[in-house]
């Protein structure tokens, strides 16, 4: 069937199967052309397409519970609600104002592969997702970034788009737009801020962007992955996205996985939220390597003991209450091999680096953050450096125009609970062997070296 | 020509017993206010100074240096104002309000009066901008805030050399004092470590020695020699026959 | 200079910069919390209203 066939058989009830377990963003046979995937799953239900377009979309996304998974887990249709709301009432004389939608593809998180993975396997889903987002928020303009040197990727998908645009798939117009690489340059504000011609840097709220973001018009930011989870609660609805999942709040639906470190099988991996840390890796093919600790979360998020870990759920809520977090879908297996305290402290040399540079306390407190986690790794921790480290990771909490700080002493803190035994250690007899090992965690352009 | 100028050509009254003009009140306020000014202003700019580097004691906090920062530029602004004013009213020499925002179209030094066109130009720049700093780009705020870097050295060269009173003693002594008080605190903002690049601190120190010897070397061979009033542009009906400017003395004729 | 104008709010770190006590500023302090908005030789600190 061609992709105009199945687009015209849409108006005559020919309803799409919705995929009845995993996986659920990348099927077999992915990444499909247009035609398939139109054929697979029916074109984008808009709100003209007929009776099944007619939905309200956003009330629809609300009772799925989809939260965003670019890292925050904000409620996507609150988000969603909140950029609507400011379209209708924003413009001047308070009348209608033109939103913006932007698919934030850029993935800063260097041990996160699950975005760059969606936009090769499932381009369309995203797409489609972008489509609905802009009907329901009453966008007139898209954006879809992706990082500087990915020409190959960006070309493909804006002959995506022309193609969809062919078929009327798109409605708004899509741009296609490479964004410097950075871990705070795909922060939200900071992407916005390319958009609108600046520099690669988070800016201060106020404005929020849902308020004011690209071009001054409300802008709705979010993670490709979320999009792709939209594109299919508007086909198939919130009862079927929720058939997955641990249940209520931010556990619901499936996600993607990058599972990274020592496991026999590294890679993205989609899960229904909820399942256990251990079935993950068992599905993975277990450790390569005696394990140690694993790092939940991403940069951002937190260290836990590996047996420990085995029995936690994976969804934001579940980790989060044991110290770590779920972030942007990043879980890395440290093995007994490696060093915790010096893998802390290279990552956070590698975080200071990032620093956009605007805010006195991270500019000055992550540095000095990252010396004294290098002094405790590589040096002769004592109580002195302990305490001036905890110290510094207060200090820096929250003063930043971005979560850069915030995230990193979080980090650095879980580290020191953690490795406390390792600390212990390393007071007494300086530090192991095992800080000599090549990294394990991946920091993309910074050099590695005890100090 | 008046009768007093004509009796002058003639010889027969001596230069030093020229009568003040009915206009020598307002020649007096606009000198007066010149100088306050400028003092103001060199005030002004050393509490700049010394905020930029964060001096600071128990007894005098950091907000206390920039009060008086914008206090003394607010009342430098305003004695300039006057100082403008009574140059205006004066009807003894032709200066009209407009030589004293357009820089050098004055008949009168129009070198020397246009540099205090430039000098008074850039103060209402800082003020306005100053005033304004929550309302606009911390970058540009900072960018215009340099120019007091130009305008407080024109505003002593304009002193200078459209003063009549430069070679009066207490008045060189005054300003040398101001030009001294401004070097000193801009070496130790040197010392302090701003600029950061060691070669442009070396390169601003030396061109503040040279800008200094320069400086002095100016006022020696120009407003400190005679006949400096001719050479600096005044206009040759109000010289007297010697090319000396107006004298600067009380009612009674002394010198 | 913040912390020297608003001392019941802020304090400075070890670089000079305000640790702002968080909560709303009582009303008895805002015209100093406007005056120590405005004297930020970086304009670091910011004033807004809150709903």
């Amino acid at each position: 069937m061609s992709a105009a066939e199945a687009i015209s058989s849409a108006g005559t009830g020919g309803r799409a199967l919705p995929p009845p377990g995993l996986p659920r963003l990348i099927p077999a046979g992915a990444p499909l052309s247009l035609n398939d995937h139109v054929a697979r799953y029916g074109p984008v239900p808009f709100r003209d397409g007929g009776s099944r377009g007619a939905r309200d979309l956003i009330a629809e996304v609300e009772r799925a519970g989809l939260t965003g998974r670019g890292g925050a887990g904000f409620p996507t249709g609150r988000k969603m609600r909140t950029v609507a709301e400011h379209g209708r009432r924003g413009g001047p004389l308070r009348g209608q104002v033109g939103t913006v939608v932007v698919a934030n593809g850029a993935e800063s998180e260097p041990a996160s592969a699950k975005d760059r993975l969606l936009l090769t396997r499932a381009p369309h889903l995203v797409l489609d997702g972008i489509a609905l987002a802009a009907e329901a928020v009453g966008a007139t303009r898209s954006y879809l970034s992706v990082h500087d040197g990915q020409d190959e990727l960006a070309l493909q998908l804006a002959a995506m788009v022309s193609e969809r645009d062919r078929y009327d798939q798109n409605r708004v117009p899509v741009q296609v737009v490479a964004v410097r690489r950075g871990y705070v340059a795909s922060q939200e504000t900071a992407l916005i801020s390319q958009l609108n011609g600046g520099a690669p840097k988070p800016t201060f709220v106020p404005p929020r962007p849902f308020k004011k973001g690209a071009h001054g018009r409300p802008t709705l930011v979010q993670n490709v992955e979320t999009l792709a989870h939209l594109a299919l609660i508007a086909r198939f609805g919130a009862g079927w996205f929720r058939a997955l999942g641990a249940g209520a709040g931010a556990a619901a639906g499936s996600a993607l996985v990058t599972l990274g470190g020592a496991v026999s099988r590294p890679g993205v991996y989609e899960i229904a939220l909820g399942m256990p840390i251990g079935d993950l890796i068992r599905r993975s093919g277990g450790p390569s390597e005696p394990p140690q600790a694993i790092l939940a979360g991403g940069y951002f998020g937190g260290w836990l003991p590996y047996g420990q870990a085995l029995g936690i759920p994976i969804s934001d809520a579940a980790l989060r209450a044991a110290g770590a977090s779920l972030g942007p879908g990043v879980l890395i297996l440290l093995p007994e091999s490696a060093c915790g305290l010096a893998e802390t402290a290279w990552i956070a040399g590698y975080l200071a680096g990032q620093s956009a540079g605007q805010c006195g306390p991270c500019v000055n407190g992550l540095p000095a953050l990252a010396d004294m986690m290098a002094r405790l790794a590589f040096g002769r921790p004592d109580g002195r450096a302990l305490g001036w480290a905890q110290q510094l990771m207060t200090l820096v909490t929250r003063r930043g125009a971005c979560h850069l700080p915030d995230g990193t002493a979080a980090f650095a803190g879980s580290a020191l609970r953690i490795f406390e035994d390792e600390l212990r250690r390393h007071a007494a007899a300086g530090p192991c062997d095992r800080v000599r090992r090549r990294p394990v965690l991946p920091a993309p352009g910074h050099s590695w070296g005890p100090r | 020509m008046t009768a007093l100028t004509a009796a002058l050509q003639a010889g027969r009254v001596p230069p030093a017993a020229i009568v003040v003009t009915s206009s020598t009140p307002l020649w007096y306020l606009t000198r007066a206010t010149g100088l306050v000014a400028l003092v103001l202003l060199t005030l002004s700019m050393a509490f700049g100074l010394l905020s930029s580097v964060r001096y600071q004691r128990p007894a005098w906090p950091r907000f206390v240096t920039a009060g008086l920062h914008r206090n003394t530029t607010l009342l430098a602004v305003a004695f300039t104002v006057l100082h403008v004013i009574t140059t205006a009213a004066d009807s003894f020499v032709s200066i009209p309000v407009q030589d004293a925002v357009i820089p050098f179209i004055s008949s009168y030094r129009p070198l020397w009066l246009g540099l205090g066109a430039v000098a008074f130009d850039l103060m209402l720049a800082l003020a306005i901008t100053s005033l304004l700093r929550t309302r606009m780009s911390y970058r540009s705020w900072r960018l215009v805030h340099w120019t007091s870097y130009l305008c407080w050295p024109v505003a002593v060269l304009h002193g200078l050399g459209t003063g009549s009173d430069a070679s009066v003693r207490w008045v060189l002594g005054l300003t040398v004092a101001c030009v001294a008080l401004i070097a000193a605190l801009i070496a130790w903002r040197l010392a302090y470590g701003w600029p950061e690049n060691a070669g442009a601190r070396l390169a601003a120190a030396l061109a503040l020695i040279l800008a200094l010897i320069a400086g002095g070397a100016w006022l020696a061979a120009g407003p400190l020699q005679p006949g400096w009033a001719r050479r600096a542009g005044t206009p040759v009906h109000l010289t007297t026959g010697s090319g000396t400017p107006r004298p600067a003395i009380t009612a009674d004729g002394a010198p | 200079m913040c912390a020297e104008l608003l001392p019941e709010l802020i304090t400075a770190d070890p670089w000079g910069y305000p640790i702002v006590t968080p909560g709303p500023v009582p009303g008895s302090l805002l015209p100093l919390a406007r005056r120590a908005v405005a004297a930020c030789p970086t304009l670091a600190l910011l004033l807004s209203d809150e709903e």
